[in-house]
């Protein structure tokens, strides 16, 4: 038996802490350990995307990372992107207005891919541009369409309201 | 049952936003895996490494001896307590949970242990010792076919799991009348819906009242809890199934009852809650779904002016290692074989062959997105065999407007339709004359550009006949399809629906009954909870499939609502002291007709049904809750000779899909220049879930087109059991696509809806095969087989170059 | 699908990890972005006994650039590097191919040496440092040593180093002046491995004379395949029937696999045709005009 190690993390602005093995994923740690299921496992071979999540600011799959690994930094996951009073953020919204989830299990994983590329294009560039952006989360409902057009709504919103999103977010 | 208002809808209609959205995107979606029940285990599944092998012992002892492992089981443990599982095979096809005396594919379940946690389950799969005595595997169907093939199921002795020929009119006359007969072999692989969530269920027995409660993402539990009671023995009025938001199915989860089965008998075995969610190889190994695997042998009679006369289809399908759900995906295409088109006589021989592959199910589309593929490419063909224009030769062969309703060949009757109507819509959509100019160009600048185009049916609401009609003696010719819903009004006057055997996937169960019930009763849709019946035992229901969601709850919904407004109006009229019929609903209240002063709200009427028993007329029962149960609305039994198969999925959806690609001839690679897509789901209840829905299986058509294949080798290991071999398109293989809608109402639907929950991935597999052959036009490329690959485009492309050099006689 | 059991050590510092290689020899696998290692480690495809996470050694994560060349420490991640405005200027074909690695997610993860070290046959990395010429150092406790990329990838999955060397970093060359570049790939998917990639540098002398020319593709076999371009380019003004005959030899320098994605045939198929279109897009930018 190999001995578990303490992990210290910033999540969604809180620290947790918790003794884990060295061989337990980021995304189990998040999603048992820490009581956080927002964060999905689809394939935990890292190709789906679906457990993304964002590291300091940076998004990675959660499959793909040990919660070992996470000690000392910081983590925002879907369950953070909501307002400290439980307002959903613009993009969450802009997801609902425009129908931009079906299943919900992708949904996650596609707000903080979303999150990640408008902190850094506040003004998207081309739907291809966007597209490029959430390649690498797999949605089988959507056929992506209306998550482009939810992206580019909650940048017109998000630029409009000024450049601090109303969130507890670690990437701010 | 009430009739659905006359007025033209306030709700219906509307693109209201989903009433489910807000706990996913909280990130509060409560799948299956987020479920945690105190003292609960976890199951991990050890799976067969080879195709097809005899057990010959399994040792568990290491692995029941790893700490945290609470209890290992196999095949003997589920042979000694449990009976096969359900199926609508007829002959000795037998299936266990576990695999038994021989595996038959790679990634059968061979044992499964329970423990602490997953990770320790699967530490102790590693420790599970079973030797295996290989047996020479069939991989191959039509080796399988062959005398002397290993036998899959040995006391069937043959692998030929069925095989008939029916003959739907005149077939021998149109055939032999006709001027041309196209002739085409086509290849249509396996794929599935592959969901982003995979299968999973929590069973929780509680050894002290002896109920089993299973938690499951299935789709459909209602139809056959009492199935699932069967395998594990047990009473069914003790086993409890409780629905549970399922992330995805696409048919994954449709009928789904092995990996409940499975919960519950570790639960049992293991003596406190076990939960088994699939791992994605798990879920690509053995997951019960599976899409058609065919072979085609197709032939179309046709005129010189392009009237089609007779379709002859034979067909080997190759189902894999059982036959769980029977042949029920070519009832499914023989609901709608002859497309859009006046094609008077038909003959179908199927041919079901197992092999030593993971079974067939249910991949939106259910086997008809294949029939579609396979006669729009016949259309093509024949086409361009006739010289003929391919819009031209669909115009000419449509079904007309005053039609129907329409018996086709087989029986089934198609409602309504305006197939002109939608294809005229769709080629201004796609601005199709400026395509074929542009076309033009491209051609003479040595560019492929190509434009594909099908116009195809989608049949919505099955009947439970298209399982069984294919035999003279069937096992269990059910006949019923039905779908209940309640409606309660509390003391407070809100709205609670209760929906039976619907559980969320993806659809939109809440909003449509939400829309329906606001629509019903004139009320705001935020006072509308939609609630899901947990099972032991919920009304009468049969879940999603078959594009079947919307009509039936519907139904439902306006029968249940039909019985309480009477109720109401009852209670109303005595408190107001009118007659029932001199009232109407209006914005929350029930008010007199003409005097709009004299009104109760509905909140006023539902706290005297529940507290003011003596303001109630003497007759009515306190409360307000009314439940219906909708039938199928139209269906008929098959004749004997099995020359009509009745009908059996008669509300028919129609579409033309319209794409325009331009090929890179030298790396087989393309890109989109347009995709246009109108769609007739006869009334429409909510637009924007139905684009939604249009646009996700247009996706997994483009998916099944040009990316996704179930690779068995020949000795019968898979080849694509990730997915970094499994291609699900991301968003870049996917195209913008333009979406425009015509309403053609059912006569025989509550607000004349019709089911569309499949249309994209009927139509996309069609129209991008049809597109890329038409760029590849000049260079006398004819496509026959999916997926379409960049390096079978190069492939082909040489070959055609090659048939054009080669000298002709 | 989880990880078997594996101790895990984390160094913070060049000298810690040398030791803990020397320490556990092949029993230690070193752990950098994850992004190939991990979906192994899931599917029990690999089983190390120890994992040495070199993500706490942050003075391998750097880039620096002067008048000779590029240094990138072996933990920079493929995101920043194809961020870096100097590589995006003055290596573009490393910003380019660097672009074709998976998708932003993998990208912000997967390190420059970790893709080295993992030497995929389809990666682009290799490839590219390859025909960049580039040279990458490793060290152990033992002491530090040069390997040119040419000699680092020896065979499917295996490169030059040893079981108890760290790769530390990789330096890439200044290119010369009227040096044109390009980067073709056809994947399945956006994203994925390459079926076929080819990377080409061709600089031109003033008067528009080739002196130099590289070609190297990805895809075709267990590692990175050069091509010799001296009969066929190089000594002389680019022409197409020169550049259909450098295609040619790409095509006839591979000996590609077949798998699930693609069969033998269409990657080399695919060599001569991405050859071709390489080299005649960077003989454009080189200046040249064919």
């Amino acid at each position: 038996m190999v001995e578990k190690r303490p992990v210290t993390v910033t999540v969604n602005g809180q620290v947790r802490q918790a003794e884990v093995e060295p061989r337990r994923t980021l995304a189990d740690f998040l999603r048992e350990d820490l009581n956080l299921p927002g964060t999905h496992l689809g394939c935990e071979h890292g190709v789906c995307g679906n457990c993304t999540v964002l590291l300091d600011g940076q998004s990675v799959r959660a499959c793909l990372m040990f919660a070992v690994q996470a000690d000392g930094h910081e983590i925002l996951t879907v369950e953070g992107l909501v307002a400290p009073n439980g307002d959903l953020h613009p993009l969450q919204e802009a997801f609902w207005e425009h129908h931009a989830l079906q299943c919900g299990f992708c949904t996650p994983a596609m707000l903080l891919t979303a999150y990640e590329y408008l902190q850094q294009h506040p003004v998207p560039g081309s739907d291809e541009e966007i597209r490029e952006a959430i390649g690498g989360v797999l949605c089988r409902c959507t056929g992506y369409q209306n998550i482009v057009t939810a992206i580019r709504a909650a940048a017109t919103k998000l630029t409009a309201a000024g450049p601090a999103p109303a969130s507890r977010s670690v990437a701010d | 049952m009430a009739e659905p208002a006359t007025t033209r809808p306030k709700w219906i209609g509307q693109s209201m936003k989903r009433v489910e959205d807000p706990r996913f995107l909280r990130g509060k979606g409560r799948y299956i895996d987020d479920i945690r029940l105190p003292n609960m285990a976890v199951a991990a599944i050890l799976r067969s490494p080879h195709a097809h092998a005899r057990i010959v012992r399994i040792d568990t002892s290491a692995a029941e001896r790893l700490p945290g492992v609470y209890a290992v089981v196999t095949g003997q443990d589920v042979r000694a307590r449990m009976a096969p599982l359900p199926t609508f095979a007829v002959g000795p096809i037998y299936q266990d949970l576990l695999a038994v005396e021989k595996v038959r594919h790679v990634g059968e379940a061979v044992a499964a242990v329970v423990a602490e946690n997953r990770y320790i389950a699967e530490d102790a799969c590693e420790l599970i010792e079973v030797e295996y005595e290989p047996l020479p595997p069939v991989v191959d169907p039509f080796a399988a076919m062959e005398p002397g093939a290993p036998l899959v199921h040995e006391a069937l002795g043959s692998n030929v799991a069925y095989q008939r020929t029916f003959t739907f009119g005149d077939f021998d006359r149109d055939f032999n009348e006709a001027d041309h007969i196209v002739r085409a072999k086509l290849r249509w692989p396996r794929s599935s819906g592959m969901p982003m969530e995979t299968n999973g269920a929590i069973g929780d027995y509680d050894e002290g009242t002896g109920i089993l409660t299973i938690y499951a993402n299935s789709m459909n539990f209602t139809y056959f809890q009492w199935l699932i009671a069967t395998s594990l023995k047990i009473p069914a009025s003790k086993l409890r199934v409780v629905p549970i938001n399922a992330g995805g199915s696409f048919g994954s989860k449709f009928f789904m009852h092995k990996v409940p089965t499975l919960a519950g008998f570790l639960s049992m075995v293991a003596g406190r809650p076990v939960k088994f969610v699939e791992d994605r190889i798990d879920h690509i190994l053995n997951n019960d779904h599976c899409g058609s695997d065919r072979y085609y042998d197709v032939a179309l009679a046709v005129d010189r002016d392009g009237t089609m006369r007779a379709l002859q289809i034979k067909v080997v399908d190759d189902y894999g290692a059982y036959l769980q759900f029977g042949t029920g995906t070519h009832g499914n295409a023989l609901a709608q074989v002859v497309g859009p088109y006046r094609i008077p006589s038909v003959q179908y021989e199927l041919t079901a062959v197992l092999t030593n592959k993971n079974q067939q199910g249910a991949y939106r589309g259910f086997g008809s997105e294949v029939n579609n593929w396979v006669l729009e490419r016949m259309v093509d063909f024949a086409a361009r065999e006739l010289g003929l224009d391919p819009v031209a030769i669909r115009r000419k062969n449509f079904i007309r407007p005053e039609q129907f309703p329409y018996r086709t060949p087989t029986g089934n009757i198609y409602d309504s339709g305006n197939y002109e109507g939608v294809l005229d819509k769709a080629l201004a959509l796609a601005e199709y004359d400026r395509w074929v100019a542009e076309r033009e160009r491209a051609r003479q600048e040595g560019r492929y550009l190509g434009i594909g185009i099908v116009t195809a049916q989608e049949r919505s609401v099955f009947s439970s006949t298209e399982f069984w009609f294919w035999f003279d003696q069937p096992g269990f010719p059910v006949t019923s399809s039905p779908e209940s819903a309640t409606v309660t009004i509390d003391p407070t006057g809100k709205f609670i629906v209760t929906l039976h055997s619907l559980a969320f996937w993806g659809n939109s169960p809440e909003t449509v009954a939400t829309q329906v019930v606001a629509e019903q009763f004139d009320i705001d849709p935020a006072d509308v909870v939609v609630t899901y019946a947990a099972s032991q035992r919920a009304l009468p229901g049969t879940g999603p499939g078959g594009s079947r969601f919307t009509v039936m709850v519907t139904g439902a919904l306006v029968g249940a609502s039909g019985r309480l407004k009477e109720k109401i109006k009852k209670i109303a009229a005595h408190r107001l002291e009118v007659s029932p019929e001199d009232l109407e609903f209006h914005q929350g209240s029930v008010r007199v007709k003409g005097s709009p002063e004299r009104a109760l709200t509905l909140s006023e009427i539902a706290l005297s049904a529940y507290m003011f028993k003596l303001d109630l007329p003497e007759d009515v029962e306190s409360g307000l809750e009314a439940s219906y149960t909708f039938d199928h609305p139209y269906t008929t039994l098959p004749s004997p000779d099995r020359k009509d198969l009745g009908v059996f999925y008669p509300f028919m959806g129609h579409a033309c899909h319209i794409a325009v690609v331009e090929v890179d001839p030298e790396t087989g690679q393309f890109t989109w220049h347009k995709y246009a897509a109108v769609a007739d789901a006869g009334t429409v209840v909510n637009p924007m879930t139905l684009d939604g829905h249009l646009t996700g299986g247009t996706a997994q058509g483009l998916g099944t087109a040009l990316y996704e294949e179930y690779v068995y080798d020949d000795r019968g290991q898979m080849l694509t059991a990730s997915f970094m071999d499994y291609l699900v398109p991301t968003a870049m293989e996917v195209p913008r696509i333009d979406i425009d809608h015509q309403e053609t109402p059912s006569p025989y639907t509550p607000y004349g809806i019709k089911g569309a929950g499949e249309g994209g991935r009927m139509m996309a597999p069609g129209v991008i095969t049809a597109a890329l052959e038409d760029a590849l036009a000049p260079l006398g490329v004819r496509i026959t087989e999916l997926p379409i690959t960049p390096a079978k485009l190069v492939r082909w492309i040489a070959e055609a170059k090659a048939r054009g050099q080669a000298p002709t006689a | 699908m989880k990880p078997p059991v594996f101790d895990y050590r984390a160094p913070v510092s060049v000298e810690e990890t040398q030791q803990a290689l020397a320490e556990y020899q092949a029993d230690g696998k070193l752990l950098a972005g994850g992004q190939s290692l991990v979906p192994m480690l899931n599917m029990r495809l690999a089983r190390p006994a120890v994992l040495i996470d070199i993500n706490r050694v942050t003075e391998l994560a750097f880039v620096r650039a002067d008048d000779g060349g590029l240094t990138i420490g072996a933990l920079t991640r493929q995101q920043a590097l194809l961020e870096h405005p100097t590589v995006q200027e003055r290596w573009p074909l490393l910003a380019e191919a660097t672009r074709h690695i998976g998708h932003r997610t993998i990208r912000n993860r997967g390190t420059v040496g970790g893709s080295l070290a993992h030497a995929d046959p389809a990666a682009e990395l290799p490839a590219v440092m390859l025909a960049l010429d580039a040279v990458v150092t490793v060290s152990s406790t033992r002491g530090e040593r040069q390997i040119p990329a040419r000699d680092f990838v020896v065979d499917y999955l295996t490169t030059a180093l040893e079981p108890t060397e760290l790769l530390r970093s990789v330096w890439v060359p200044a290119l010369p002046p009227r040096t044109g570049w390009a980067f073709q790939e056809v994947s399945r998917r956006h994203g994925d491995f390459a079926l076929v990639a080819v990377a080409a540098l061709v600089t031109l002398d003033a008067a528009g004379v080739c002196t130099d020319a590289r070609l190297v593709l990805t895809g075709v076999g267990p590692t990175p395949v050069p091509v010799d371009l001296r009969q066929t380019l190089i000594g002389a003004a680019p022409s197409p029937a020169a550049v259909a005959a450098a295609a040619e030899a790409a095509q006839a320098a591979v000996d590609p696999p077949s798998d699930v994605h693609a069969p033998a045939e269409y990657r080399r198929h695919l060599a001569r045709v991405l050859a071709r279109r390489a080299l005649t897009t960077a003989i454009e930018r080189a200046g040249g005009t064919e």
